[in-house]
């Protein structure tokens, strides 16, 4: 166990196997550190187990073995209540079908996570509008998400995430169902609010969105790739060149390392 | 409190027809306990406005013939009730008996003015007959006990006689009337639903009888007795008395003919309320309809809401305030659909109330407050138990499920 405090999360020999007639084994012996104020990228090919590795960082799912220790908290066969606590104090998720409740209408949305911990609704609600407003969504928080476009509904999204000021966002697929414009715009949202300091984890099997982290982590049948750090900024890529990439990861191969990564 | 009923509010106006149509079986459930429920009432109150704990406390002791040879008397003897029994109850039954009277009957007697006349039962009666009898003052007072004591030769006429004799709209108190030979004072006029008999103090009808003790009945007034049991105890003390005096064995039940008023008006409270048991039981059940039918919604909302329950519980919802949020809304709905039922429960029971004036055995059939009171807090539990089931299944939802497309 590692007392560093600098250490956002901690992941020692994670083991995962799916029961079944032929156990599924997806995690295998996964050792990984992410430091805090890191925006990291987990790439890999369906399959390749970075949603359950996404789950169990989560605390969405349970792990076999090994051990995870997320801001110094270990995270290891906890009741439902307190995965859910922590789930609500720690843990900001942005998903790729955005997953806003749809009879709620924006500043609803944002506010529901302090709902759960019991904040006054006048005081939630000034809260959810401080965040859409940051978002520039002022003019939206009445709106329902059926009324919102897509980059949109993945700002209220954000605002949500950040709104119990987590100490890690993990996003699956942000920018998934969005046109490169709006991903541009997502990931743009993401860099600021990492510059602010918070810790940021995007899975996603966009080369694109990849190349616009700090690091990237490739997962490969259950394992990690071993990882470089970006030193120097990426440069924001063309939109002609993410149409392309995409396609390519998509096929299953590993990208292989572009002269602008660092060794 | 306030936040989760706007959750619930939310939730239930996503699909309000559905909503609607699954509480319309629970607003029926209830409607039909409610009206139910008032009949009952209607005719456990037609009969407590006739007899009540209180006035029913008599045992009222009529004559007979024995059915069993005792003390060297052959059987088939008759027995009458006697003036004499009246002291003879009272003293060996002390504990329980607060007082005896008795009535006697001069059969029918030719009542006459000059304007006209009546055949009518004249009696001879004590003053409590107003209360126990439950007859209404016209006109002028009923017998009194100076009546009894001097043995005047007053009479308390029925309306109907009072207004053969005299004519309508006329006031006989302090006029005469004339019958068997005497000349009465009208002391008053009274009214009750069948009693036509005219009154006259006992004592003053016994002499007119001819002193020979017979009376036509005894009305044995009772105190500090509750149960059932205490009833039929005393009952068996009166037969006892009366076994001694007039020489009858006292398991004889022939000779003398108790009406024990008090144990027939505790078997008839038991029969009220089995028939409001069985109200409530046929109203429940009818109501247990409704309440499968929200269960069943509730059920199809949770699966339908499976992804939500999912980003709920991923943004940090634990899993009681999931189930705290389906009970709550399964309760909503009842209990809000389930007041619907009430009111127009309420609604037709009053006009039930206001179509039977005046038919008898059926004396105001609305529910009170009680009644709505109780009927909430089946509501509320119908509410909890239809939410129940889907609730659990609901907290099963895992977190992940909110990463699953739609």
């Amino acid at each position: 166990m590692t007392n560093n405090s600098n250490i956002m999360i901690s992941l020692r020999d994670i083991n995962k196997t799916y029961p079944g007639a032929v156990p599924l084994h997806v995690l295998k012996d996964i050792n990984l550190e992410i430091e805090k104020g890191e925006l990291v990228s987990i790439m890999g090919a369906s399959g390749s187990g970075k949603s359950t590795l996404l789950n169990i960082l989560g605390i969405l799912d349970n792990y076999d073995t090994g051990e995870y220790i997320l801001n110094g908290v270990l995270v290891k066969n906890l009741s439902e209540n307190r995965a859910a606590e922590l789930r609500n104090r720690l843990i900001g998720f942005v998903f790729q079908s955005f997953n806003l409740i749809n009879y709620k209408n924006a500043i609803e949305n944002v506010a529901l996570p302090l709902f759960y911990q019991g904040v006054s609704r006048r005081k939630r609600n000034k809260m959810a509008m401080e965040q859409l407003d940051r978002m520039g969504l002022a003019d939206r928080a009445h709106h329902l998400p059926g009324e919102m476009s897509g980059g949109q509904k993945q700002r209220v999204a954000i605002a949500r995430a950040i709104i119990t000021n987590p100490s890690i966002i993990l996003a699956d697929e942000p920018t998934g169902a969005l046109d490169s414009k709006t991903s541009h715009d997502v990931m743009n949202t993401f860099r600021e609010l990492n510059n602010e300091g918070m810790t940021i984890l995007i899975v996603t099997h966009d080369p694109g969105v990849g190349e616009q982290t700090n690091r990237i982590i490739r997962i490969s049948d259950g394992m990690i790739v071993p990882d470089k750090k970006i030193v120097s900024a990426p440069l924001a890529v063309p939109e002609n060149e993410s149409l392309i990439v995409p396609g390519f990861a998509d096929s299953g191969l590993v990208i292989p390392e572009t002269p602008r990564i660092d060794v | 409190m306030f936040d989760l009923f706007r959750e619930i509010f939310q939730a239930l106006s996503n699909n309000k027809t559905r909503t609607t149509l699954t509480g319309l079986a629970v607003a029926w459930g209830i409607f039909m306990l409610i009206v139910l429920l008032g009949m009952s009432r209607g005719v456990t109150n037609g009969f407590q406005s006739r007899m009540t704990a209180d006035n029913s406390r008599v045992i009222s002791v009529f004559g007979g013939f024995t059915s069993k040879p005792y003390k060297g008397y052959k059987e088939g003897r008759r027995i009458s009730p006697e003036d004499e029994d009246i002291k003879v109850i009272e003293r060996d039954n002390r504990s329980n008996v607060e007082r005896v009277t008795a009535t006697k009957s001069l059969d029918s007697a030719k009542l006459s003015t000059s304007k006209d006349y009546v055949s009518d039962e004249v009696q001879g009666d004590f003053p409590n007959r107003l209360k126990e009898g439950r007859i209404t003052m016209v006109n002028g007072r009923f017998l009194n006990q100076p009546d009894l004591d001097q043995e005047r030769k007053v009479i308390v006429l029925s309306t109907q006689s009072a207004e053969t004799l005299f004519g309508k709209n006329v006031n006989p108190v302090g006029r005469r009337v004339d019958a068997m030979g005497l000349s009465w004072l009208v002391i008053g006029v009274y009214r009750h639903d069948w009693d036509k008999s005219n009154y006259v103090p006992y004592t003053t009808a016994m002499r007119l009888s001819g002193n020979d003790g017979k009376v036509s009945d005894l009305t044995v007034k009772l105190y500090n007795v509750k149960s059932e049991a205490d009833g039929m105890a005393v009952e068996e003390d009166v037969r006892h008395s009366l076994s001694k005096v007039h020489e009858f064995s006292p398991d004889d039940d022939s000779a003398v003919h108790l009406w024990n008023r008090f144990v027939q008006y505790l078997t008839q409270m038991k029969a009220m309320g089995i028939l409001e048991m069985a109200v409530w039981v046929i109203g429940i059940f009818t109501l247990l309809s409704g309440i499968v039918g929200v269960s069943n919604i509730m059920f199809v909302s949770v699966r339908e809401r499976t992804h939500e329950i999912g980003i709920r519980r991923a943004i940090g919802a634990k899993p009681r305030s999931i189930l705290v949020q389906v009970v709550a809304e399964s309760v909503v709905i009842t209990t809000m659909f389930g007041y619907i039922g009430i009111v127009f429960g309420m609604m037709v029971t009053g006009l039930i109330d206001q179509l039977s004036k005046g038919v008898e055995f059926l004396e105001n059939p609305t529910v009170d407050l009680s009644i709505a009171v109780k009927v909430t807090v089946v509501l509320v539990i119908a509410g909890a138990l239809a939410g129940l089931f889907p609730a659990m299944k609901a907290t099963k939802v895992k977190p992940v499920e909110a990463l699953r497309d739609e």
